[in-house]
């Protein structure tokens, strides 16, 4: 399964070249969960607080199944 | 008296010169606390003096001598609490939306206006010429400023610090817009730090009134001392253990919410065709961080610091250096106009910290003159040669100054985009509510800003009530219209007591009611509790409410643009969404006990707002 990983603000001191516009491509085993690809991704799961799968929040027992998911990873941010 | 207060307002009649001290009662302190409160407090009983003058306030002028500027902090500003150098303003009318003037600044200005003895000033009348103000260690004095007048925000601070030989003043001041009287100008302080919304700065302008200098050594006295220290210590460490307020908001600035609201679908683009932009990367507080900031910012006694000190090395808007751009200025002068040209922003927003004019306003009636023109709305000779389209950077740096100096089409995007957009026969075009440009989330992607936007007593406004923090940012559903009504109050009458304490809304992050009420105890000596505070944030939207009653808005009033209502949102994660505002709103009416968006007299008497 390929899916498609962006990830934002202090998560990319792990991975400086992945942003919106240059998404990381993984090939994944269908079912995985958010939760142990984040461990894939070598961040803590602290580390990340909103996962969205294709721009909607899923918590992080969600199971990705779908082709081509964009997952979109953030520490907890804030502003206004 | 040790109370958090310097127990001293200043009171100033620029037509006739009078300057006055005075003050307002214990129990009307405790009632509306300060900063927003007690100024929609003095407001109120300066609407009913109005009246029985006849001076009916809904058809009065906004930049008319009758209009009323006010100046307000509250008791926890300039404490060691953190992040407490804000202050407030209102005036009775806003020139932009006709609705009250509000709005909120960061900087030093706040604490320095409480060093310098005073709680807060009201600015009524109208000086024959230019006029600035200063106060030092409780002295009060009108001085000529036609020297100054016309000047930037910049030069303004840096002649006053001059000639008065204090450099380290707290200066709040117009610009250019503010004199041009144009109704989306600013009053800035410490050059880049803006009461932005609402148009306060053309009543400024309007009383030929320049700027306010404060300085001084006096320092609010706490109630309970070392109950307040130990408070301080706590709310530092919750604030720097917090992820948003200890490492996003100081990394990035709040130009980190530039990709996340993308992510969901809800940035508003091409005057809000669609919520999702391409190239949102390219604006965002990653770009921003990487290839723009100096250094951060913090603001006077901030242990946060979102503000960033920003340059542009290289290309056509190239500048050594600025401050900003926030999330909210990024948006609406580069995504809204769909520019994504982050120098170009940079540059813009810069021209409105200069010539002191509302960079959401600007932007986001530059984009609706975008919209207009791409729909063939402005005729050829308007434009003057410019190419007014989505995607032209150049177009909206140039029209950002234009319409501070209300040149060409700047004059029509100056005038904010609900009388532009009239003006050339397309009124859905714009995107505001009661007059006021909406801010940076489609609430097609997050119902209950909808229902704020809606509902806030000064127009289309986030920061009256920021659902976003619960529905994009925290647990809640943000499709869904249920509980939104609940969701909006509780967010509506919590901002209030911020603004009334004064500190800054950031710290909402990490800290809550509970924390608010631990602050404001010991600095009072009251012995308050959240619910107390809840109900004194509830009577300050309702009194702010009642004052809009009179102004002429009630339940017609609380809308959303037709686009929001009736089109979908073409793609994107937030696809075939609009929002259904009358269900959330009745629910609402019945939770704030209003009529058709006018309270009941039951609910003012359970607020004690009845005489």
């Amino acid at each position: 399964m390929r899916v498609y990983i962006k990830v934002f603000a202090s998560l990319r001191n792990k991975y400086p070249e992945v942003n919106d516009l240059n998404p990381m491509e993984m090939h994944l085993d269908k079912g995985i969960s958010l939760a142990e690809l984040i461990s894939l991704l070598d961040f803590k799961q602290e580390e990340v607080q909103i996962a969205l799968v294709n721009g909607l929040k899923k918590s992080l027992d969600f199971k990705l199944v779908e082709e081509e998911a964009i997952i979109s990873l953030f520490p907890p941010i804030g502003g206004g | 008296m040790e109370n958090g207060y310097m127990n001293k307002w200043l009171k100033i009649n620029l037509s006739t010169k009078e300057i006055s001290d005075f003050n307002f009662p214990e129990e009307i302190l405790r009632k509306f606390i300060g900063g927003k409160g007690i100024a929609t407090h003095f407001l109120w009983n300066y609407a009913l003096k109005l009246e029985k003058k006849g001076i009916n306030i809904k058809d009065m002028d906004a930049l008319s001598p009758e209009n009323v500027l006010v100046f307000a902090t509250g008791p926890i500003t300039g404490t060691r609490s953190p992040n407490s150098g804000r202050h407030h303003v209102m005036a009775l009318k806003s020139p932009l939306t006709g609705s009250i003037g509000s709005g909120n600044s960061g900087g030093k200005w706040g604490a320095k206006l409480k060093f310098a003895g005073y709680d807060g000033i009201v600015v009524a009348g109208k000086a024959n010429l230019p006029t600035y103000l200063t106060i030092v260690n409780g002295n009060a004095e009108l001085h000529d400023a036609q020297e100054i007048w016309g000047m930037n925000s910049l030069d303004t601070s840096n002649w006053l610090k001059e000639k008065h030989e204090l450099k380290r003043a707290g200066i709040s001041c117009i610009g250019p817009a503010g004199e041009n009287l144009v109704p989306m100008a600013v009053i800035m302080n410490e050059v880049h730090r803006a009461v932005g919304r609402t148009g306060l700065g053309a009543v400024m302008g309007s009383k030929y009134f320049k700027a306010i200098l404060v300085e001084g050594d006096a320092k609010p006295k706490i109630a309970k001392q070392a109950d307040f220290d130990d408070k301080v210590k706590e709310h530092v460490e919750k604030l720097k253990e917090n992820g948003v307020t200890g490492e996003g908001l100081p990394t990035y600035g709040t130009a980190v919410l530039v990709n996340i609201i993308n992510q969901n679908g809800l940035l508003p683009t091409k005057n809000w065709q669609t919520g999702v932009n391409e190239n949102a990367e390219l604006i965002s507080g990653e770009t921003l961080t990487d290839k723009y900031l100096i250094n951060k910012h913090p603001c006077w006694g901030c242990v946060v610091a979102c503000g960033r000190k920003s340059k542009v090395e290289e290309g056509p808007y190239k500048l050594a250096y600025t401050e900003g751009p926030e999330y909210e200025s990024i948006w609406a002068l580069g995504g809204s106009t769909n520019i994504n040209d982050m120098g170009a922003v940079v540059r813009a927003n810069h021209y409105c910290d200069l010539y002191g004019i509302d960079p959401i306003s600007v932007g986001s009636s530059i984009a609706a003159a975008m919209e207009l023109n791409e729909k063939g709305f402005i005729p050829k000779e308007d434009l003057q040669g410019m190419e007014v389209d989505f995607g032209n950077a150049d177009a909206v740096v140039e029209l950002t100054w234009m319409a501070a100096f209300r040149q060409g089409l700047g004059y029509w995007i100056g005038e904010g985009s609900k009388k532009m957009c009239q003006h050339y026969g397309a009124p859905d075009l714009s995107m505001e509510v009661k007059g006021l440009e909406m801010p940076a989330y489609d609430p097609r992607g997050a119902k209950g800003i909808g229902l704020n936007y809606a509902t806030a007593n000064r127009g289309g406004c986030h920061v009256t009530g920021y659902t976003i923090a619960a529905e994009i940012l925290g647990d809640v559903d943000r499709f869904t219209t249920e509980g939104k009504a609940e969701l909006t109050k509780i967010f509506q009458d919590f901002t209030s007591i911020v603004n009334s304490s004064v500190n800054c809304l950031f710290l909402t992050f990490a800290l809550g009611l509970d924390e608010y009420a631990e602050m404001i105890g010991p600095v009072t000596g009251w012995d308050v509790d959240t619910d107390e505070l809840l109900k004194t944030g509830e009577r300050i939207t309702n009194l702010e409410r009642m004052i809009i009653n009179k102004l002429g808005f009630s339940g017609k009033d609380d809308t959303l643009p037709k686009r929001l209502l009736e089109e979908k949102m073409p793609e994107g994660p937030s696809e075939g969404q609009t929002v259904d505002l009358e269900t959330m709103k009745q629910e609402y009416y019945e939770l704030r006990g209003w009529h058709d968006g006018v309270p009941s007299l039951e609910k003012l008497e359970e607020l004690g707002l009845t005489r």
